[in-house]
Protein backbone atom coordinates (compact mmCIF):
# COMPACT_ATOMS: atom_id res chain seq x y z
CA UNK A 1 0.00 0.00 0.00
CA UNK A 2 1.33 3.39 -1.00
CA UNK A 3 1.21 5.87 1.84
CA UNK A 4 2.38 9.07 0.18
CA UNK A 5 0.25 9.00 -2.95
CA UNK A 6 0.29 12.20 -4.97
CA UNK A 7 -3.07 13.15 -6.44
CA UNK A 8 -2.51 15.57 -9.30
CA UNK A 9 -5.22 17.40 -11.19
CA UNK A 10 -4.39 18.21 -14.80
CA UNK A 11 -6.53 21.11 -15.90
CA UNK A 12 -6.52 24.11 -18.23
CA UNK A 13 -9.87 25.87 -18.45
CA UNK A 14 -9.73 26.08 -22.22
CA UNK A 15 -10.31 22.96 -24.29
CA UNK A 16 -7.86 21.49 -26.74
CA UNK A 17 -4.66 22.73 -25.13
CA UNK A 18 -3.38 19.22 -24.42
CA UNK A 19 -4.61 18.10 -21.00
CA UNK A 20 -5.44 14.58 -22.07
CA UNK A 21 -2.24 14.18 -24.10
CA UNK A 22 -0.19 15.33 -21.12
CA UNK A 23 -2.07 12.98 -18.77
CA UNK A 24 -1.46 10.00 -21.05
CA UNK A 25 2.21 10.75 -21.63
CA UNK A 26 2.91 11.63 -18.02
CA UNK A 27 1.17 8.43 -16.95
CA UNK A 28 3.36 6.34 -19.25
CA UNK A 29 6.54 8.17 -18.22
CA UNK A 30 5.87 7.76 -14.50
CA UNK A 31 4.98 4.12 -14.97
CA UNK A 32 8.26 3.58 -16.84
CA UNK A 33 10.12 4.90 -13.82
CA UNK A 34 8.60 2.06 -11.88
CA UNK A 35 5.89 4.07 -10.15
CA UNK A 36 2.41 2.64 -10.01
CA UNK A 37 0.19 5.23 -11.63
CA UNK A 38 -3.55 5.53 -12.10
CA UNK A 39 -5.02 7.90 -14.64
CA UNK A 40 -8.61 8.88 -13.87
CA UNK A 41 -10.61 10.27 -16.77
CA UNK A 42 -12.86 12.81 -15.07
CA UNK A 43 -13.96 14.15 -18.44
CA UNK A 44 -16.54 11.44 -18.86
CA UNK A 45 -18.94 13.45 -21.01
CA UNK A 46 -16.35 13.58 -23.76
CA UNK A 47 -14.02 10.88 -22.63
CA UNK A 48 -11.02 10.16 -24.78
CA UNK A 49 -8.14 9.34 -22.49
CA UNK A 50 -8.91 5.70 -23.28
CA UNK A 51 -8.50 6.44 -26.99
CA UNK A 52 -5.11 8.04 -26.48
CA UNK A 53 -3.90 5.08 -24.48
CA UNK A 54 -5.41 2.61 -26.96
CA UNK A 55 -7.58 1.04 -24.27
CA UNK A 56 -11.05 1.86 -25.56
CA UNK A 57 -12.01 -1.73 -26.32
CA UNK A 58 -10.97 -2.99 -22.88
CA UNK A 59 -13.28 -0.85 -20.79
CA UNK A 60 -15.99 -2.93 -19.15
CA UNK A 61 -16.82 -1.09 -15.93
CA UNK A 62 -16.39 2.51 -14.81
CA UNK A 63 -15.99 4.26 -11.45
CA UNK A 64 -19.76 4.64 -11.45
CA UNK A 65 -20.24 0.87 -11.15
CA UNK A 66 -17.56 0.71 -8.46
CA UNK A 67 -19.37 3.31 -6.35
CA UNK A 68 -22.68 1.55 -6.85
CA UNK A 69 -20.95 -1.65 -5.77
CA UNK A 70 -21.79 -3.45 -8.96
CA UNK A 71 -18.15 -4.42 -9.35
CA UNK A 72 -14.84 -4.26 -7.51
CA UNK A 73 -12.27 -1.56 -8.13
CA UNK A 74 -9.76 -3.93 -9.70
CA UNK A 75 -12.42 -5.04 -12.20
CA UNK A 76 -12.94 -1.46 -13.35
CA UNK A 77 -9.23 -0.61 -13.58
CA UNK A 78 -7.88 -1.15 -17.08
CA UNK A 79 -4.22 -2.11 -17.09
CA UNK A 80 -2.12 -0.79 -19.95
CA UNK A 81 -1.08 -3.36 -22.55
CA UNK A 82 2.66 -2.68 -22.42
CA UNK A 83 3.18 -0.64 -19.26
CA UNK A 84 1.77 -2.77 -16.47
CA UNK A 85 2.37 -0.07 -13.84
CA UNK A 86 -0.22 2.15 -15.51
CA UNK A 87 -3.95 1.72 -15.04
CA UNK A 88 -6.86 3.68 -16.41
CA UNK A 89 -10.10 4.28 -14.59
CA UNK A 90 -12.86 5.92 -16.61
CA UNK A 91 -15.05 8.00 -14.30
CA UNK A 92 -18.36 7.20 -15.88
CA UNK A 93 -20.58 6.51 -18.79
CA UNK A 94 -20.93 9.34 -21.33
CA UNK A 95 -24.67 8.80 -21.37
CA UNK A 96 -25.19 9.52 -17.67
CA UNK A 97 -23.79 12.95 -17.17
CA UNK A 98 -25.04 14.22 -13.84
CA UNK A 99 -24.53 11.32 -11.50
CA UNK A 100 -21.14 12.39 -10.16
CA UNK A 101 -20.85 14.61 -7.09
CA UNK A 102 -17.66 15.94 -5.45
CA UNK A 103 -18.04 13.36 -2.66
CA UNK A 104 -18.16 10.52 -5.18
CA UNK A 105 -14.95 11.77 -6.70
CA UNK A 106 -13.30 11.89 -3.27
CA UNK A 107 -14.36 8.32 -2.58
CA UNK A 108 -12.93 7.03 -5.86
CA UNK A 109 -9.64 8.81 -5.28
CA UNK A 110 -9.42 7.47 -1.71
CA UNK A 111 -9.74 3.96 -3.12
CA UNK A 112 -7.09 4.60 -5.76
CA UNK A 113 -4.72 6.07 -3.19
CA UNK A 114 -4.49 2.70 -1.47
CA UNK A 115 -2.96 1.07 -4.53
CA UNK A 116 -0.99 3.66 -6.44
CA UNK A 117 1.97 6.05 -6.09
CA UNK A 118 0.44 8.58 -8.45
CA UNK A 119 -3.15 9.42 -9.31
CA UNK A 120 -3.47 11.73 -12.31
CA UNK A 121 -6.91 13.25 -12.85
CA UNK A 122 -7.70 14.37 -16.38
CA UNK A 123 -10.01 17.32 -15.81
CA UNK A 124 -12.71 18.39 -18.29
CA UNK A 125 -12.48 21.80 -19.95
CA UNK A 126 -14.44 24.65 -18.40
CA UNK A 127 -14.89 25.80 -14.81
CA UNK A 128 -18.30 24.25 -14.18
CA UNK A 129 -19.38 21.15 -12.28
CA UNK A 130 -16.99 18.77 -14.02
CA UNK A 131 -14.04 20.90 -12.99
CA UNK A 132 -15.33 21.36 -9.45
CA UNK A 133 -15.84 17.61 -9.02
CA UNK A 134 -12.34 16.88 -10.23
CA UNK A 135 -10.88 19.63 -8.05
CA UNK A 136 -12.61 18.36 -4.90
CA UNK A 137 -10.52 15.21 -4.88
CA UNK A 138 -7.13 16.71 -5.76
CA UNK A 139 -4.20 17.85 -3.63
CA UNK A 140 -2.01 19.50 -6.23
CA UNK A 141 -2.49 20.62 -9.80
CA UNK A 142 -0.77 21.08 -13.13
CA UNK A 143 -2.23 23.82 -15.29
CA UNK A 144 -1.68 23.30 -19.01
CA UNK A 145 -1.74 26.30 -21.31
CA UNK A 146 -0.67 27.31 -24.80
CA UNK A 147 1.25 30.48 -25.65
CA UNK A 148 -1.86 32.28 -26.84
CA UNK A 149 -3.99 34.95 -25.20
CA UNK A 150 -7.23 32.99 -24.81
CA UNK A 151 -5.58 29.92 -23.28
CA UNK A 152 -3.59 32.08 -20.83
CA UNK A 153 -6.73 33.99 -19.83
CA UNK A 154 -8.62 30.77 -19.09
CA UNK A 155 -5.66 29.31 -17.22
CA UNK A 156 -5.57 32.45 -15.06
CA UNK A 157 -9.22 31.96 -14.16
CA UNK A 158 -8.61 28.34 -13.26
CA UNK A 159 -5.57 29.22 -11.13
CA UNK A 160 -7.73 31.70 -9.21
CA UNK A 161 -10.24 28.94 -8.48
CA UNK A 162 -7.52 26.49 -7.47
CA UNK A 163 -6.10 29.08 -5.07
CA UNK A 164 -9.46 29.75 -3.42
CA UNK A 165 -9.76 26.00 -2.88
CA UNK A 166 -6.26 25.91 -1.39
CA UNK A 167 -4.81 23.40 -3.83
CA UNK A 168 -1.02 23.50 -3.56
CA UNK A 169 1.35 23.42 -5.34
CA UNK A 170 0.02 24.55 -8.70
CA UNK A 171 2.56 24.21 -11.50
CA UNK A 172 2.50 25.27 -15.12
CA UNK A 173 3.11 23.36 -18.34
CA UNK A 174 3.39 25.44 -21.49
CA UNK A 175 2.29 23.24 -24.34
CA UNK A 176 2.60 23.51 -28.15
CA UNK A 177 5.54 25.90 -28.11
CA UNK A 178 6.78 26.82 -31.59
CA UNK A 179 10.34 28.10 -31.15
CA UNK A 180 10.42 29.84 -34.56
CA UNK A 181 7.25 31.80 -33.92
CA UNK A 182 8.46 32.68 -30.44
CA UNK A 183 11.77 33.92 -31.82
CA UNK A 184 9.90 36.10 -34.35
CA UNK A 185 7.67 37.39 -31.53
CA UNK A 186 4.57 36.10 -33.29
CA UNK A 187 3.67 34.05 -30.25
CA UNK A 188 3.54 34.96 -26.56
CA UNK A 189 6.97 34.40 -25.06
CA UNK A 190 7.60 32.22 -22.03
CA UNK A 191 8.15 35.35 -19.97
CA UNK A 192 4.83 36.84 -21.13
CA UNK A 193 3.01 33.76 -19.91
CA UNK A 194 4.84 33.28 -16.62
CA UNK A 195 4.56 37.01 -15.89
CA UNK A 196 0.78 36.89 -15.98
CA UNK A 197 0.22 33.51 -14.41
CA UNK A 198 2.96 33.86 -11.77
CA UNK A 199 3.44 30.11 -11.38
CA UNK A 200 6.55 27.91 -11.36
CA UNK A 201 7.11 26.42 -14.81
CA UNK A 202 7.18 22.63 -14.67
CA UNK A 203 8.02 22.30 -18.32
CA UNK A 204 7.66 23.27 -21.95
CA UNK A 205 6.37 20.97 -24.63
CA UNK A 206 7.38 21.67 -28.19
CA UNK A 207 4.83 21.56 -30.99
CA UNK A 208 5.23 18.20 -32.67
CA UNK A 209 3.32 16.63 -35.55
CA UNK A 210 4.03 13.21 -34.09
CA UNK A 211 1.52 13.98 -31.32
CA UNK A 212 -1.35 13.76 -33.81
CA UNK A 213 -0.02 10.53 -35.27
CA UNK A 214 0.36 8.98 -31.83
CA UNK A 215 -3.13 10.07 -30.76
CA UNK A 216 -4.69 8.47 -33.80
CA UNK A 217 -2.76 5.28 -33.19
CA UNK A 218 -3.57 5.12 -29.52
CA UNK A 219 0.10 4.92 -28.55
CA UNK A 220 1.40 7.84 -26.50
CA UNK A 221 4.70 9.23 -27.76
CA UNK A 222 6.53 8.35 -24.57
CA UNK A 223 5.75 4.69 -25.22
CA UNK A 224 7.48 4.04 -28.53
CA UNK A 225 8.77 7.23 -30.15
CA UNK A 226 11.19 8.45 -27.51
CA UNK A 227 13.20 10.46 -29.99
CA UNK A 228 10.44 12.85 -30.98
CA UNK A 229 10.88 16.36 -29.52
CA UNK A 230 7.60 16.32 -27.61
CA UNK A 231 8.31 12.91 -26.05
CA UNK A 232 11.56 14.24 -24.58
CA UNK A 233 9.67 17.17 -23.10
CA UNK A 234 7.09 14.86 -21.50
CA UNK A 235 9.82 12.67 -20.01
CA UNK A 236 11.54 15.72 -18.56
CA UNK A 237 8.28 16.88 -17.00
CA UNK A 238 7.81 13.48 -15.38
CA UNK A 239 11.35 13.64 -13.98
CA UNK A 240 10.89 17.17 -12.64
CA UNK A 241 7.65 16.08 -11.01
CA UNK A 242 9.76 13.55 -9.14
CA UNK A 243 11.98 16.35 -7.89
CA UNK A 244 14.87 15.88 -10.34
CA UNK A 245 16.61 19.07 -11.37
CA UNK A 246 16.53 19.14 -15.16
CA UNK A 247 17.08 22.45 -16.94
CA UNK A 248 14.30 23.76 -19.19
CA UNK A 249 14.92 23.64 -22.93
CA UNK A 250 15.59 26.98 -24.52
CA UNK A 251 13.24 27.61 -27.43
CA UNK A 252 15.69 30.10 -28.92
CA UNK A 253 18.22 27.32 -29.27
CA UNK A 254 15.64 25.04 -30.87
CA UNK A 255 14.61 27.70 -33.34
CA UNK A 256 17.97 28.19 -35.01
CA UNK A 257 18.28 25.71 -37.85
CA UNK A 258 20.24 22.53 -38.09
CA UNK A 259 23.25 24.38 -39.52
CA UNK A 260 23.58 26.60 -36.48
CA UNK A 261 23.19 23.64 -34.18
CA UNK A 262 25.91 21.79 -36.04
CA UNK A 263 28.25 24.78 -35.91
CA UNK A 264 27.70 25.14 -32.20
CA UNK A 265 28.44 21.47 -31.74
CA UNK A 266 31.63 21.84 -33.77
CA UNK A 267 32.70 24.84 -31.73
CA UNK A 268 32.23 23.06 -28.44
CA UNK A 269 34.23 20.11 -29.75
CA UNK A 270 37.12 22.23 -31.03
CA UNK A 271 37.57 24.70 -28.19
CA UNK B 1 -47.72 32.14 6.77
CA UNK B 2 -46.49 32.39 3.20
CA UNK B 3 -42.92 33.53 2.98
CA UNK B 4 -42.48 32.51 -0.64
CA UNK B 5 -40.79 35.06 -2.86
CA UNK B 6 -39.92 37.14 0.15
CA UNK B 7 -36.36 38.17 0.83
CA UNK B 8 -35.01 37.05 4.19
CA UNK B 9 -31.62 38.17 5.43
CA UNK B 10 -29.69 35.75 7.63
CA UNK B 11 -26.91 37.20 9.74
CA UNK B 12 -24.19 34.89 10.85
CA UNK B 13 -23.50 36.28 14.31
CA UNK B 14 -20.09 36.29 15.94
CA UNK B 15 -21.13 33.64 18.42
CA UNK B 16 -22.04 31.28 15.61
CA UNK B 17 -18.73 31.49 13.74
CA UNK B 18 -17.41 28.13 14.79
CA UNK B 19 -20.47 26.14 13.88
CA UNK B 20 -21.92 28.30 11.13
CA UNK B 21 -22.86 25.23 9.11
CA UNK B 22 -25.12 23.88 11.83
CA UNK B 23 -26.47 27.34 12.46
CA UNK B 24 -27.37 27.84 8.80
CA UNK B 25 -28.91 24.40 8.56
CA UNK B 26 -31.29 25.15 11.40
CA UNK B 27 -32.14 28.53 9.87
CA UNK B 28 -32.86 27.01 6.47
CA UNK B 29 -35.03 24.38 8.10
CA UNK B 30 -37.15 27.07 9.73
CA UNK B 31 -37.42 29.16 6.61
CA UNK B 32 -38.27 26.31 4.20
CA UNK B 33 -38.57 27.56 0.58
CA UNK B 34 -37.58 31.20 0.82
CA UNK B 35 -35.33 33.56 -1.04
CA UNK B 36 -32.43 34.23 1.27
CA UNK B 37 -29.66 36.74 1.49
CA UNK B 38 -26.76 35.84 3.74
CA UNK B 39 -24.67 38.33 5.68
CA UNK B 40 -21.54 36.48 6.72
CA UNK B 41 -19.87 39.53 8.35
CA UNK B 42 -16.09 39.04 8.43
CA UNK B 43 -16.23 35.27 8.26
CA UNK B 44 -13.68 34.01 5.73
CA UNK B 45 -15.38 31.52 3.43
CA UNK B 46 -13.80 29.54 0.61
CA UNK B 47 -15.48 28.47 -2.61
CA UNK B 48 -16.10 25.05 -1.11
CA UNK B 49 -17.79 26.60 1.93
CA UNK B 50 -20.08 28.65 -0.26
CA UNK B 51 -20.98 25.73 -2.52
CA UNK B 52 -21.77 23.86 0.65
CA UNK B 53 -24.06 26.62 1.89
CA UNK B 54 -25.88 26.59 -1.43
CA UNK B 55 -26.19 22.83 -1.31
CA UNK B 56 -27.62 22.90 2.22
CA UNK B 57 -30.04 25.61 1.12
CA UNK B 58 -31.16 23.50 -1.82
CA UNK B 59 -31.97 20.64 0.52
CA UNK B 60 -34.53 22.84 2.21
CA UNK B 61 -35.77 24.39 -1.05
CA UNK B 62 -34.26 27.74 -0.14
CA UNK B 63 -32.80 29.93 -2.80
CA UNK B 64 -29.73 32.03 -2.07
CA UNK B 65 -30.15 35.31 -3.91
CA UNK B 66 -27.22 37.23 -2.50
CA UNK B 67 -24.41 37.49 -0.06
CA UNK B 68 -22.87 40.32 1.81
CA UNK B 69 -19.61 40.23 3.64
CA UNK B 70 -16.81 42.37 4.97
CA UNK B 71 -14.17 39.77 4.13
CA UNK B 72 -12.42 40.12 0.79
CA UNK B 73 -11.70 36.43 0.65
CA UNK B 74 -15.38 35.63 0.93
CA UNK B 75 -16.31 38.20 -1.71
CA UNK B 76 -13.81 36.75 -4.15
CA UNK B 77 -15.04 33.21 -3.50
CA UNK B 78 -18.64 34.29 -3.99
CA UNK B 79 -17.84 36.04 -7.23
CA UNK B 80 -15.78 33.21 -8.58
CA UNK B 81 -18.87 31.04 -8.17
CA UNK B 82 -20.92 33.64 -10.05
CA UNK B 83 -23.15 34.94 -7.24
CA UNK B 84 -24.08 38.49 -6.43
CA UNK B 85 -22.51 40.04 -3.40
CA UNK B 86 -21.62 43.33 -1.82
CA UNK B 87 -19.23 44.64 0.74
CA UNK B 88 -20.85 45.95 3.84
CA UNK B 89 -19.17 48.48 6.08
CA UNK B 90 -19.44 48.04 9.77
CA UNK B 91 -20.71 51.04 11.73
CA UNK B 92 -20.60 53.22 8.64
CA UNK B 93 -22.42 56.07 10.35
CA UNK B 94 -19.49 56.67 12.69
CA UNK B 95 -16.98 56.75 9.89
CA UNK B 96 -18.75 59.14 7.58
CA UNK B 97 -18.14 62.08 9.88
CA UNK B 98 -14.42 61.74 9.23
CA UNK B 99 -14.72 62.05 5.48
CA UNK B 100 -13.35 65.33 4.26
CA UNK B 101 -15.25 66.17 1.09
CA UNK B 102 -12.63 68.50 -0.32
CA UNK B 103 -9.75 66.10 -0.11
CA UNK B 104 -11.73 62.99 -0.96
CA UNK B 105 -9.92 60.91 1.58
CA UNK B 106 -11.87 57.88 2.57
CA UNK B 107 -11.83 56.60 6.07
CA UNK B 108 -11.80 52.99 5.01
CA UNK B 109 -9.14 51.55 2.76
CA UNK B 110 -9.60 47.99 1.72
CA UNK B 111 -6.48 46.06 1.22
CA UNK B 112 -5.96 43.03 -0.95
CA UNK B 113 -2.76 41.05 -1.12
CA UNK B 114 -2.11 38.75 -4.06
CA UNK B 115 -2.83 38.58 -7.75
CA UNK B 116 -6.39 39.37 -8.80
CA UNK B 117 -6.94 36.78 -11.52
CA UNK B 118 -9.19 36.61 -14.57
CA UNK B 119 -12.87 36.41 -13.63
CA UNK B 120 -12.31 37.70 -10.10
CA UNK B 121 -13.91 40.91 -8.90
CA UNK B 122 -13.03 43.18 -6.02
CA UNK B 123 -15.21 46.01 -4.81
CA UNK B 124 -14.54 48.45 -2.01
CA UNK B 125 -16.74 51.07 -0.37
CA UNK B 126 -13.68 53.24 0.27
CA UNK B 127 -10.23 53.27 -1.26
CA UNK B 128 -8.77 50.07 -2.56
CA UNK B 129 -5.12 49.12 -2.21
CA UNK B 130 -3.91 46.05 -4.05
CA UNK B 131 -0.53 44.51 -3.42
CA UNK B 132 -0.15 42.43 -6.56
CA UNK B 133 -1.14 42.38 -10.21
CA UNK B 134 -4.62 42.82 -11.61
CA UNK B 135 -4.62 40.39 -14.51
CA UNK B 136 -6.49 40.71 -17.82
CA UNK B 137 -10.12 39.67 -17.35
CA UNK B 138 -10.20 40.75 -13.70
CA UNK B 139 -12.15 43.76 -12.48
CA UNK B 140 -11.51 45.98 -9.49
CA UNK B 141 -13.73 48.81 -8.39
CA UNK B 142 -13.84 51.25 -5.50
CA UNK B 143 -15.94 54.18 -4.40
CA UNK B 144 -12.71 55.99 -3.72
CA UNK B 145 -9.24 55.74 -5.24
CA UNK B 146 -7.58 52.61 -6.52
CA UNK B 147 -3.90 52.06 -5.86
CA UNK B 148 -2.15 49.06 -7.28
CA UNK B 149 1.32 48.08 -6.16
CA UNK B 150 1.78 45.97 -9.25
CA UNK B 151 0.53 45.90 -12.82
CA UNK B 152 -2.97 46.84 -13.85
CA UNK B 153 -3.85 44.75 -16.89
CA UNK B 154 -7.60 44.30 -16.33
CA UNK B 155 -10.44 46.73 -15.74
CA UNK B 156 -10.43 49.32 -12.95
CA UNK B 157 -13.31 51.53 -11.88
CA UNK B 158 -12.55 54.28 -9.38
CA UNK B 159 -15.18 56.55 -7.89
CA UNK B 160 -17.83 53.98 -8.71
CA UNK B 161 -20.55 55.98 -6.92
CA UNK B 162 -19.84 59.07 -8.98
CA UNK B 163 -16.75 60.63 -7.43
CA UNK B 164 -15.03 62.44 -10.32
CA UNK B 165 -11.97 63.25 -8.18
CA UNK B 166 -11.07 59.59 -7.78
CA UNK B 167 -7.81 58.35 -9.25
CA UNK B 168 -6.32 55.06 -10.35
CA UNK B 169 -2.62 54.56 -9.82
CA UNK B 170 -0.43 51.58 -10.59
CA UNK B 171 3.23 50.73 -10.99
CA UNK B 172 2.42 49.73 -14.54
CA UNK B 173 -0.80 51.03 -16.01
CA UNK B 174 -1.81 48.91 -18.99
CA UNK B 175 -5.51 48.29 -18.44
CA UNK B 176 -8.05 46.94 -20.89
CA UNK B 177 -10.39 49.69 -19.79
CA UNK B 178 -10.39 52.48 -17.20
CA UNK B 179 -13.47 53.96 -15.59
CA UNK B 180 -13.64 56.92 -13.27
CA UNK B 181 -17.13 57.79 -12.03
CA UNK B 182 -19.19 57.67 -15.24
CA UNK B 183 -16.31 58.21 -17.67
CA UNK B 184 -14.97 55.29 -19.62
CA UNK B 185 -11.66 55.10 -21.49
CA UNK B 186 -9.90 52.34 -23.32
CA UNK B 187 -6.42 51.48 -22.18
CA UNK B 188 -3.38 52.93 -23.93
CA UNK B 189 -2.19 51.05 -27.02
CA UNK B 190 1.51 51.72 -26.64
CA UNK B 191 3.60 50.10 -23.96
CA UNK B 192 4.23 52.31 -20.97
CA UNK B 193 7.73 53.28 -19.89
CA UNK B 194 9.19 50.89 -17.42
CA UNK B 195 9.98 51.95 -13.93
CA UNK B 196 7.51 54.78 -13.76
CA UNK B 197 4.36 54.63 -11.70
CA UNK B 198 1.38 56.19 -13.44
CA UNK B 199 -1.90 57.68 -12.44
CA UNK B 200 -5.20 58.10 -14.26
CA UNK B 201 -7.57 60.92 -13.31
CA UNK B 202 -10.18 63.13 -14.89
CA UNK B 203 -8.88 66.33 -16.41
CA UNK B 204 -11.32 68.54 -18.33
CA UNK B 205 -13.91 65.84 -18.87
CA UNK B 206 -11.37 63.28 -20.12
CA UNK B 207 -9.49 60.47 -18.43
CA UNK B 208 -5.78 61.25 -18.71
CA UNK B 209 -2.78 59.20 -17.67
CA UNK B 210 0.30 60.90 -16.32
CA UNK B 211 3.34 59.94 -14.24
CA UNK B 212 2.29 59.60 -10.62
CA UNK B 213 2.58 62.92 -8.79
CA UNK B 214 4.10 62.86 -5.38
CA UNK B 215 1.77 65.64 -4.32
CA UNK B 216 -0.94 63.02 -4.26
CA UNK B 217 0.63 61.52 -1.21
CA UNK B 218 1.21 64.90 0.42
CA UNK B 219 -2.45 65.72 -0.01
CA UNK B 220 -3.37 62.52 1.75
CA UNK B 221 -1.31 63.52 4.75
Amino acid sequence: MATDTRVILICSGKGGVGKTTLTANLGISLARQGLTTAVLDADFGLRNLDLLLGLENRIVYTAQEVLEEECRLDQALVKHKQESNLSLLPAGNPRMLDWLKPDDMKRIVEMLKEQFNYVLIDCPAGVEDGFKNAMAASQEAIVVTNPEVSAVRDADRVIGLLNTNSIKPVQLVLNRVRPKMMANQEMLSIDDVTDILALPLLGLVLEDEQVIVSTNRGEPLTLNSLNSPAAKCYLNIAKRLQGEDIPLIDPAEESSGLGAKFRRLMQTKIF
Amino acid sequence: MNLNNQKIIINIEDSEYLNWKIYLKSKFKMLNSCNIEIDSKNLKLSCTDISEIIEIANQYNCKIIGFSSTSEKTIVSIHSLGYKSHFSIESSSKNTSQIDDNNQIFSKTNFHQGTVRSGEYLDSPGDLLILGDVNPGAKVSAEGNIMIWGRLLGIAHAGSKGNYQATISALQLRPVQLRIAKKVARGPEEKPQLGMAEQARIDSEEIVISPLETTYFEKSN
